[in-house]
């Protein structure tokens, strides 16, 4: 053993802040989903004037192994076929992707938002960098934080910040968090339907099926008509923009975990009960929002309409149109995951929300029955 | 020695209360002819069942206080109850002073008389809410009414659609209508 060896294994030193911090950045870092998480530090630490060198090393360090290995396990493993350029490419992420495009960039903002939120999230110094300026590696660390804190009473405080509403990844997976949030600003989704954001997204399908299966399931569960509408609007929301951000970036192979989730939960023998069997009492007076939040108990299915009108093109593209392998793509999904039955049973659910619903049967009574032949000439 | 004595007020509130209740909703149709004609065949077919049609292209028919209004080329129906009535509502209060000790008459009156009010505003809310659950009842019978008809009128529109169509593809030469049964046969020599 000689002394560079000696110099390499050397233990880095932090103060207590920064050991502070750093157990808190491997809380969000990396975790297998559904793993427990370490204890989050707790109370308000004061930030030193100064981060040493070492700290700032190992951050970088448990940041670049950290999130890779996040994303391995979240979904990067898979062997699934993405679009890539407009063609379809089939392996694990990184065998889809070349390694330079998948490279995640950090700035002083991800630093800055670890430190104030150890420090408690004081007023001053504030942290409020705008959206444009963060990178993809910062927004996904903002994700993993915001999922590993969101039950806690940093969760409701990163809500009420803008950065974190107009987050399409967060808005995404936890709609029914910002269910009471009153400002609507657009939400960001291009930031995950393209470059390694659209990555990011390939590799978190299973989180986003298993969370939107998780949030239908629990419906039934939901007594407060309020609550039902307002989750039921957050959903709306999320999934419209996130679903024209896919398609006007032509990637349609970012909303398979949608496909997939439904073709988990939709069976013909499903009733309006499945959403709504759990609203206590007779609602709202008013027939109009009793409807209405009936409706929004059901909105996710709303946009398998979406989805039909994406195959409905794609199967009209042509083997000499620009977007045929795009197309072709998308309808195998389509045919994975029985898309055209799915439709038939979201039109059967939704049509049974309608007061004026057309195919019933008519009371004997009300026309009295005719026979007839007619002889038409033209 | 204290002397008692009652103070009476009274308070009257006239109030003219408005409730309504409304929905929208869609009724599907087969596209079996260019939009334009069917929406031109749903109105005709309105039209017999005593719809008046507007200026801005919509069908409307009004009964019992509710409005049913179709937009043929969207097929989209709005159904709207409403229900008016003025109340008018009294109440009275009374109370005590005493001329040597505790609150002033005029600190009693006035909290007599805000106490009348609140009262009155309380029925006057109580009015506004059995209002309310009377117009969305008539809705709610509208609607029910209206289900059935809707049906038939659907599926004359299509039948008359599938007619046009048929003589479009070539020459007609027997149609067999069993509205019982709800099937339509039309035999084409093309």
């Amino acid at each position: 053993m000689n002394a560079a060896t000696v110099a390499m294994e050397k233990p880095r030193s932090v103060s207590r802040f920064e050991a502070a911090l750093l157990r808190m950045l491997r809380a969000f870092v990396p975790r297998a989903p559904g793993e427990p998480l370490p204890p989050m530090p707790a109370g308000k630490l004061v930030p030193p004037k100064e981060l040493s060198g070492d700290y700032v090393h190992l951050v970088k360090d448990t940041l670049s192994k950290g999130c890779v290995l996040y994303l391995a396990r979240a979904g990067g493993w898979r062997r699934e076929t993405h679009l890539r350029h407009g063609k379809a490419a089939f392996g694990r992420l990184w065998e889809r992707t070349p390694a330079e495009e998948l490279g995640l960039t950090f700035s002083q903002h991800a630093l800055n938002f670890l430190v104030w939120l150890a420090a408690g999230r004081p007023e001053q110094p504030a942290w409020s960098p705008s959206v444009e300026n963060l990178t993809p590696g910062d927004q996904l660390l903002l994700f993993l934080a915001y999922d590993a804190v969101r039950e806690t009473e940093a969760g409701s405080a990163l809500r009420n910040r803008a950065i974190f509403i107009q987050h399409g990844l967060v808005r995404l997976v936890f709609p029914d968090d910002f269910a009471i949030v009153q400002s609507n600003p657009p939400l960001d989704f291009d930031t995950w339907t393209e470059g390694v954001g659209a990555s990011i997204c390939e590799a978190l399908q299973p989180r986003f099926a298993q969370r939107l299966l998780m949030l239908e399931r629990h419906k039934n569960e939901i007594g407060d008509w309020t609550k039902m509408r307002q989750i039921g609007i957050a959903q709306d929301r999320s999934l419209a923009a996130f679903l024209a951000s896919a398609e006007l970036t032509k990637r349609p192979d970012l909303a398979r975990f949608l496909l997939r989730a439904l073709s988990e939960l939709l069976v013909p023998e499903l009733t309006t009960a499945f959403w709504i069997g759990g609203l206590q009492g007779s609602g709202p007076g008013r027939l109009a929002e009793r409807l209405e939040v009936h409706r929004h108990a059901l909105v996710v299915l709303r946009h398998v309409e979406r989805l039909a009108a994406w195959t409905r093109r794609a199967r009209a593209t042509g083997y000499l149109d620009d977007d045929y392998a795009i197309a072709q793509l998308w309808l195998s999904d389509w045919e994975r995951y029985r898309g055209d039955e799915l439709v038939a049973i979201s039109n059967q659910l939704l049509r049974q929300l309608e007061p004026l619903q057309i195919g019933g049967d008519v009371p004997a009574d009300q026309e009295p029955p005719t026979q007839h032949v007619e002889d038409i000439r033209q | 020695m204290s002397r008692a004595y009652r103070i009476k007020v009274r308070e009257s509130m006239t109030r003219d209360i408005r409730a309504e209740d409304c929905i929208k909703t869609q009724i599907e149709m087969l596209e079996v002819l260019p939009p334009e004609d069917m929406a031109e065949l749903l109105a005709k077919e309105l039209e017999r069942r005593g719809f008046e049609r507007q200026e801005d292209g919509t069908l409307v028919r009004n009964g019992d206080g509710v409005c049913v209004t179709v937009e043929p080329c969207t097929c989209e129906v709005t159904v709207a109850a409403e229900t008016e009535q003025r109340v008018q509502l009294e109440g009275t209060r009374e109370g005590y002073g005493y001329d040597d000790i505790g609150p002033s008459g005029k600190t009693i009156r006035e909290r007599l008389v805000s106490e009348v009010k609140a009262d009155l505003e309380r029925r006057a809310e109580q009015s506004a809410a059995r209002l309310q659950s009377e117009a969305t009842q008539k809705l709610e019978k509208k609607l029910a009414e209206l289900q059935p008809e809707m049906t038939k009128v659907v599926n004359r529109v299509t039948a008359e659609a599938l007619k046009q169509k048929a003589a479009q593809m070539g020459d007609v030469k027997e149609v067999h209508e069993d509205t019982e049964a709800g099937t339509l046969t039309i035999k084409v020599e093309v």
